[in-house]
């Protein structure tokens, strides 16, 4: 792992148990990831994309192998550190939006901000700001069952982005979307990408979403079958 | 946020909520009402009993109470006029009563019956207002030989007011008494057995059928009931060769309603807080299982275990919150309906009148029924809440 790398994973493998039937999801992985990339996970259903976002969001830990994120080796960190590392150094996107549907869209924004204990006056500007950049100043008030898919995944990207991370997660992120809204938010997210420098993972099987990347890393049953740019490790 | 957070998680599914408000509220009518009307039952019948019969102390002469089973007589007040001059001197007295317990046999002629007098003097005893006449009048002022008679004693001897009966009984020195006296009415005080054996007479026929210049006991009334130990302490200090009684000491029956309300009371708020446990905990752990996904998501983006736990404990403040003040406000104003509403209860056993239903709305009474609610309501959200906190969030999200 370089110093401009944001990610690494070593010989990382992950086994899930159904009753007496055990299925790997990885097995050895190995990748760095540089910060700044827009990278996608391509692969078809059940290859282990989630379970490596999963892995990188320390929303799940692996059986084996080793997870460096941000210079801090997540493998060996206490869960209690890893919500702070979630918090401040991660954003993540969801397929269904995952907005908590009691707040506004101002408020699911505000939410994280909450958590890391930024003034009021801060908190309103950063607010306000990335509500204006994904286009959604005018349904601020709004709650998530007001909003059209395109307008919840924006409130998302809002959320994730408003900590200011430096890589966010996105599952799937156009799935629940019709073609152009998912044109659109692609859109957003590379251009949010070239003009934060924060580091872009997602996990898709979508032709369009993957043509729109700067790298890719194809994986099939649990390996990582290639990544169209030198940077497997 | 927080708060907020709770408050419209409560209001998310309006009719789980409303019906689990409902059971709380229920439960905070049902300790404000009942606490309400022990309370209120309490202190009616504490001041019945103290102003009407066994006033707030009762002093008598040093060694009374070893005796008084045997010869109540031989340890009588001499000099009961210097005593209750010195007590009366206290501005928190009211005023004092002379009295003398004897029994008997009395007569009509025909028939005896045993029977239990109480020598009063009439203007005092007409002040207590402990009896209600059902025929003829109260005891005069200065007829030492007239007498009332208990109801159930006149249906037994068949007396009505202007007959003459015969009391009999013995005297301070042993020796047998007897002397005719007149019905001048006939009372209850709403006891059975008491109406059946009771006979009231003035005192100074007392002494002469004991042939004595005694009093047994001198009754103390105060303004205030709170006043009974510090006036006991007064009269203690102050007068010699006395002992004293307080109202608490002489009441039996008072403690054992207390003890049997307190132990019905006890129940209800168990019964009560077992409901409300499980309907607070019933609605916060199906929300919990509704917003798994959510509670994944809220993890995800970094909120600690330990504040989703907050989160949850305060969903179940704020349903406590909401259903104490609920339950206070339909509560307080229940009793205020039932207070103006005249509402007469039966007699309760061994009593011959019924009595109004009153309820008592007393802090202590209002602060109980809230703190239920809202300790209930916060302890039944613990076990969702800690349920909560443990899931995983990768299961949680529902991404495997």
């Amino acid at each position: 792992m370089t110093s401009n790398d944001v990610i690494a994973l070593d010989g990382v493998s992950k086994t899930y148990k159904f009753g007496k039937i055990r299925v790997r999801a990885l097995e050895d992985v190995t990748l760095t990831i540089g910060r700044g990339d827009f990278i996608a996970i391509a692969g078809p259903s059940g290859s282990g994309k989630t379970t490596l976002l999963n892995l990188i969001g320390c929303i799940d830990k692996p059986d084996a192998g080793r997870i460096v994120i941000d210079d801090v080796d997540v493998t060996r960190t206490p869960l209690h550190r890893l919500s702070t590392l979630r918090l401040n150094t991660l954003g993540f996107i969801f397929q269904t939006f995952n907005l908590i549907p009691v707040l506004s869209a101002y408020e699911n924004v505000e939410y994280p901000l909450i958590l890391q204990n930024v003034s009021p006056r801060q908190r309103d500007a950063r607010v306000r700001r990335w509500l204006d950049e994904v286009g959604l100043a005018d349904q601020w008030k709004q709650r998530p069952d007001q909003l059209s898919g395109g307008q919840r995944q924006r409130v998302a990207i809002a959320r994730a982005m408003v900590t200011e991370p430096k890589l966010v997660l996105a599952d799937e992120p156009t799935a629940n979307l019709d073609s152009e809204t998912a044109t659109r938010i692609l859109d957003l997210l590379a251009e949010i990408n070239s003009r934060t420098g924060c580091t872009f993972v997602f996990s898709t099987h979508d032709a369009s979403l993957i043509a729109r990347a700067q790298q890719i890393v194809r994986i099939k049953d649990g390996h990582i079958h290639d990544v169209d740019a030198a940077r497997a490790a | 946020m927080l708060i907020k957070l709770a408050f419209r998680n409560v209001l998310r599914n309006g009719r789980r909520s409303a019906i689990t408000l409902t059971v709380i509220v229920f439960g905070a009518v049902g300790l404000i009402l009942f606490g309400g009307y022990k309370a209120r039952t309490f202190w009616g019948l504490r001041e019945s009993t103290i102003r009407g019969r066994i006033g707030h102390l009762q002093v008598y002469k040093e060694g009374y109470s070893k005796a008084q089973s045997q010869k109540p007589m031989e340890y009588a007040l001499d000099d009961a006029a210097s005593i209750r001059k010195q007590i009366e001197r206290d501005p928190r007295v009211k005023m004092t009563a002379a009295q003398i317990t004897l029994m008997g046999l009395v007569s009509n002629g025909e028939k005896s019956e045993t029977f239990i007098a109480t020598a009063v003097e009439p203007p005092k005893d007409r002040a207590m207002n402990n009896q209600k006449i059902t025929a003829g009048d109260d005891l005069p002022d200065n007829e030492s030989d007239a007498v009332m008679i208990g109801k159930g004693l006149a249906e037994s001897l068949h007396v009505k007011p202007g007959d003459y009966l015969t009391i009999m009984t013995t005297t301070v020195a042993g020796s047998l008494n007897a002397m005719d006296v007149r019905v001048a009415g006939i009372f209850t005080i709403g006891v059975k057995e008491y109406d059946d054996r009771a006979i009231k007479m003035p005192i100074a026929g007392a002494q002469t059928l004991l042939q004595t210049k005694k009093v047994e006991k001198l009754l103390v009334f105060l303004n205030n009931t709170d006043d009974t130990s510090a006036v006991h302490q007064t009269i203690n200090r102050n007068v010699h060769g006395i002992e004293i009684k307080e109202w608490s000491e002489l009441a039996p029956f008072y403690h054992q309603v207390v003890a049997l309300y307190n132990g019905i009371f006890g129940f209800l708020g168990i019964v009560v807080f077992a409901i409300v446990v499980f309907s607070v905990a019933n609605t916060i752990l199906m929300s919990v299982f509704e917003r798994t996904r959510e509670i994944g998501t809220l993890m995800a983006i970094g909120t600690t275990r330990g504040r989703l736990r907050t989160m949850f404990v305060a969903e179940g403040v704020s349903i406590g919150v909401i259903g104490g003040v609920l339950g206070l406000t339909i509560g307080a104003l229940l009793a205020f309906a039932i207070n103006k509403g005249n509402v007469m209860l039966p007699p309760p056993p061994g009593y011959t009148t019924g009595y109004r239903l009153q309820i008592m709305l007393q802090p202590a009474v209002l602060i109980t029924a809230f703190l239920v609610s809202f300790v209930t309501a916060t302890i039944s959200s613990i076990v969702p809440a800690l349920k909560a906190s443990r899931m995983k969030i990768v299961d949680a999200l529902g991404h495997i």
